[in-house]
């Protein structure tokens, strides 16, 4: 399985889409710090978490990350050759999904980074209670966890359509038009994926899951779409 | 281990693919005989690479199985020491370099870093191994495909259309890529929609039209198919003796291909008969046509 992984991890770092995520990903990071606090102005406690809780957001973008680089595979036609060496269907979407986990956190990672060295140091200027390290590793800690099972459940998105460009736009058309309208509906749509991430982040204002059910939710999420993608997987023909 | 030498390499049992309403292949039975270097041809759409992605695991036959070295593919142990394959479907990513797509596929493997060197330089490909593989041309991407069919020294080798889109050079580089591999003891399965790319190199053959078996056998044995090619300047006489004689004949001006008789046979009639010579062969070079021939439209109703 090391080797299936480790395959995996040389294919994320030989081309430039893991690369293009990280720079979109830092690049939104720094809009989205920059605007909430100079623009939003946070005094509250609530304010100043999700002034910080970016992975929330940035969760979307590595959902399209994890969706486009297992559309690649059926794009580019790089899973036959793939299993002409290392057979076995299951293993080889096992190991893709956790070395896109091993990516997405090392992405959140940078994208941590970046917000603290820039929310810090402009937070201290607020006024209004400071953020305990509570707040801190909920807000960075949350959106981590977001972050990593968001791109394994793009992955098993992308593998479930088995086909790049109708995955990618399936799952904007999910993210960004069907999720918003679940709200109207009562109580739906905090169980949603961008929600759910949402609420990981620390967000505490309105009707949502708390940490734990939230992250419960979003692991079932990810688990029903990757057990669905390796059962689509291993009867499809590979062409 | 398997029985070198005397069980066959490759094993297809009614092996069937049907799509739908479509069957693309219907109930295909061959074997590759180990050592040999066996020619897998027929028209384009006439099952070829169905047939291989069926026989390597990546298509699921509607009915019939298949074994290579005397297990179904997806069960070998270790299958890039057995098996090393190239497909038309096998693609790579254009942004990603050839060493780069060699280098991840090693690792699937388990072979070192080290090996992704030497079959770079065994296709002589090492040159342009860091351009991204979107820049190659049709000859370097099979280059590159050859080059990994060879990552873990296989017993077997399987390549799908190896020739297409090679220059002339390409073809002879390749020619001489796969006499080197018989030479070194290893089995080799290679298709193509143009007889004349590998009847050199062939030993056997498996010749399939609209899925389904046409031939199989020694590429002499398609060759004595072919006939007993003679000219001469009474070829109506001759004709006619052969004949009444029960051959069957096809006549062109002067020139007569005489099929079910050698050449020592005709000789032997004209002489009889007092009609002279001018040439008498085997038709060895119509090998295209007489593939043409088991391939046409034609209802393939002799078949093997």
């Amino acid at each position: 399985m090391s080797r299936l992984v480790g395959g995996e991890l040389i294919k994320l770092r030989t081309t430039r889409t893991a690369l293009g995520f990280t720079a979109a990903v830092v690049v939104l990071t720094l809009a989205i710090v920059l605007l909430t606090i100079l623009a939003g102005d946070p005094k509250t406690i609530a304010d100043k978490r999700s002034a910080l809780a970016v992975g929330s957001s940035i969760s979307a973008l590595l959902l399209v990350f994890g969706v486009v680089g297992a559309g690649a595979e059926y794009r580019h036609r790089t899973l036959a050759p793939a299993l002409l060496v290392a057979p076995g269907r299951g293993r080889l979407l096992a190991a893709r999904v956790i070395a896109y986990g091993l990516a997405g956190l090392i992405i959140g990672i940078v994208m941590t980074v970046v917000a603290l060295a820039i929310g810090v140091p402009l937070l201290a200027g607020q006024s209004g209670p400071d953020l305990a390290a509570g707040d801190y590793l909920r807000a960075c800690g949350g959106g981590l966890v977001a972050i990593v099972l968001s791109t394994m459940l793009g992955v098993g998105v992308g593998t479930l359509v088995g086909s790049q460009v109708p995955a990618v736009i399936g799952t904007m058309i999910w993210l960004f038009i069907l999720e918003p309208l679940s709200g109207l509906i009562d109580h739906i749509v905090k169980y949603t994926v961008g929600q759910t991430a949402t609420s990981l982040g620390g967000d505490t204002g309105g009707d949502v899951l708390s940490w734990g059910a939230a992250f419960l939710v979003m692991l079932a999420w990810a688990a029903v779409f990757l057990v669905a993608a390796a059962l689509v997987d291993s009867r499809r023909d590979v062409a | 281990m398997t029985d070198r030498g005397t069980a066959p390499a490759i094993v297809a049992t009614g092996l069937t693919k049907r799509y739908g309403d479509v069957t693309a292949v219907e109930d295909l039975s061959f074997e590759v005989r180990s050592g040999a270097v066996t020619g897998f041809l027929g028209p384009n759409g006439a099952g070829k690479t169905t047939t291989l992605r069926m026989v390597l695991g990546l298509a699921r036959p509607t009915a019939g199985s298949s074994t290579i070295l005397g297990r179904p593919f997806t069960e070998l142990p270790e299958p890039a020491h057995s098996v090393g394959a190239n497909l038309e479907i096998c693609g790579m990513h254009p942004g990603r370099s050839g060493r780069d797509h060699l280098r991840a596929l090693a690792t699937f493997a388990g072979l070192p870093a080290s090996r992704v060197e030497e079959v770079l330089d065994l296709v002589e490909m090492r040159d342009a191994a860091d351009r991204r593989a979107g820049g190659y041309s049709t000859g370097m991407r099979q280059r590159l495909g050859l080059a990994a069919t060879l990552l873990g020294d296989p017993e077997v080798l399987v390549l799908d259309e190896p020739a297409n889109g090679l220059d002339p050079q390409g073809i002879r580089w390749l020619r001489d890529f796969l006499r080197g591999a018989a030479s070194q003891g290893r089995t080799v399965l290679v298709s193509s929609h143009v007889l004349s790319e590998v009847e050199q190199t062939v030993d056997d053959v498996v010749v399939i039209h609209r899925g389904r078996l046409v031939k199989s056998g020694s590429i002499a044995s398609l060759i004595t198919s072919t006939g007993v090619r003679v000219r001469s300047p009474r070829a109506a006489e001759l004709a006619a003796a052969l004949e009444r004689d029960g051959a069957e004949v096809r006549a062109d001006g002067t020139l007569l291909v005489v099929q079910g008789r050698s050449t020592d046979q005709v000789g032997d009639l004209a002489f009889a008969i007092g009609v002279p010579v001018h040439e008498l062969a085997v038709e060895a070079a119509s090998l295209e046509e007489v593939f043409f021939h088991l391939t046409s439209d034609q209802e393939a109703s002799a078949a093997a």
